[in-house]
């Protein structure tokens, strides 16, 4: 045979490409100088190893998801593409929709489960005798024997779930799971960020301050004190956060990092708020408690 | 995840969950980052192609279709989103040094050339492979990084970088004469 192939051609035979396969390994076989070039190329792509990729771990995509999760850009999808909402945003100066609907109705949420909570309760304390007798009537109760009201599958016992408290206490934990996730999200943040500007993190923790001081204070009121006591420590750090100069130091990051370390605040938090959440997928649960799981004790 | 459950991920992304993009993120991200780094050879370099990859994917993610494979599509962001970083780099790099490319790993001096023993070592072929691998233009690195490390033939080469079939395989061809030339004496001194 007195068809040579090409470079190109024995190169794409070395990847397993190209046509006539069959023909380019026939004359290899039979032709000298294109088995020499032919080993040449496969010898030398042979020396071109894949690079070693440096190991990421499990956590990793968490990692990539903080730090871009900020820089998320706009888009122009259902409500805002049909009814200029970016537009107008935009003409108002007002970019950081994202960052507004994921934090700034904080403080209007904590206050609308506060004023729930308390409902709940004034609720509860206004019952009168004769509503009690109505209502335990109306149940097949017998009114003139208090006993039913040990009974714990009564609604009126203090430990059933549809108890008014026990139902109001259950908002306030829901809510207090959701504040706990997204001071986490800020806390995380700010372990990540790389030095220089934080003020986007700063605006979240101002939000997330007020709100943190109104839960603190209903959990002290329904006796959740391992719940305040770790509002109590995020207050704190938010406020840190919050005062700290927008065009932060790495000496003052790290100063604030060490902090939230010391108090373990991160890992309490995310401890509290798993914990919340199991109490919410058990109601029975979800009576005060003065102290929670180990781990997250101050 | 499923395949159910991926395409209701995805179909609760494209209308703007960033719930749904954040899981997204959260499974692909260490395949991105390998082909980032397999791209451009330099581990923070990567890690911006990651970043701005997903940032790329998130505010096209309403163009694509999706009767796509998100992999597919979000593999080809980021082979283009290497090809761009490395282009600018290059271009800056040019810039500095006011000379062509082509120099450098082709032109070795002789008494560069290192001994058989220290040839021998794989950490100084690495070396020597990855300088050559540097002085390729970054779409011919793009090309060659997908044909060489990811195993993809011409034709998926020239969907990802979203060339014709002829100039992606051009691309290829031209990589590895240029590789072979900077290696050739490595090849000398291992025969």
């Amino acid at each position: 045979m007195t068809h040579h192939f090409t470079e190109d051609e024995l190169t794409l035979y070395y990847y397993g490409e190209g046509r006539r396969r069959h023909d380019v390994e026939r004359h290899l076989e039979s032709c000298a100088d294109c088995s020499a070039t032919y080993r040449e190329i496969a010898g030398t792509l042979a020396m071109i190893a894949a690079p070693e990729v440096p190991e990421r771990g499990d956590q990793y995509g968490l990692e990539v998801w903080q730090r871009i999760r900020h820089k998320l850009p706009d888009r122009e999808t259902g409500f805002a593409r049909f009814s200029g909402f970016s537009g107008v945003s935009r003409f108002f100066g007002f970019s950081g929709f994202w960052e507004f609907s994921r934090f700034g109705p904080a403080v209007a949420a904590a206050l609308l489960v506060i004023a729930a909570f308390v409902g709940g309760r004034l609720w509860q304390r206004s019952i009168t005798p004769v509503d009690t007798v109505a209502s335990n009537t109306s149940r097949g109760g017998n009114p003139e024997n208090p006993e039913h009201l040990a009974n714990p599958a009564n609604p009126e016992h203090p430990e059933h779930p549809e108890h008014p408290e026990n139902r109001a206490n259950l908002i306030l934990l829901t809510s207090v799971a959701d504040h706990l996730e997204q001071s986490e999200r800020v806390l995380s943040d700010i372990m990540n960020a790389p030095r220089g500007d934080i003020s986007a993190e700063q605006r979240w923790a101002d939000d997330l301050v007020d709100a943190s001081r109104l839960y603190r204070q209903d959990a002290i009121d329904a006796g959740e004190l391992s719940v305040a006591a770790i509002l109590d420590d995020l207050e704190r750090s938010l406020i840190e956060i919050v005062n700290s100069p927008s065009k932060i130091s790495a000496a003052d990051l790290d100063q604030i990092r060490r902090r939230i370390d010391a108090a373990s605040l991160l890992f309490k938090v995310r401890v509290m708020s798993d914990e919340l959440r199991q109490r919410e997928q058990a109601p029975d649960r979800s009576a005060p408690r003065t102290s929670t799981s180990t781990r997250v004790t101050s | 995840m499923d395949a159910t459950e991926a395409a209701a991920v995805l179909a609760r992304a494209r209308q703007g969950d960033s719930d749904a993009f954040r899981a997204l993120v959260e499974q692909h991200s260490r395949s991105v980052f390998r082909l980032a780094f397999r791209m451009t050879r330099n581990e923070q370099d990567a890690e911006d192609v990651v970043q701005e990859s997903f940032l790329r994917a998130y505010r096209q993610l309403g163009r694509f279709e999706s009767r796509a494979n998100f992999g597919t599509w979000l593999y080809r962001i980021v082979s283009n989103c290497s090809v761009d970083l490395m282009r600018s780099k290059q271009a800056r790099h040019d810039q500095v040094r006011g000379d062509s490319i082509d120099e450098g790993a082709m032109e070795l001096p002789a008494a560069d050339v290192p001994g058989p023993e220290r040839m021998a070592q794989s950490a100084e072929i690495d070396r020597r492979v990855q300088d050559a691998l540097r002085d390729l233009s970054p779409l011919e690195r793009a090309a060659f990084t997908l044909r060489h490390y990811e195993g993809r033939t011409i034709e998926e080469i020239s969907a990802t970088l979203g060339l014709g079939t002829s100039a992606a395989k051009h691309s290829v061809f031209r990589a590895v004469k240029k590789l072979r030339v900077a290696l050739a004496p490595l090849r000398s001194q291992e025969s």
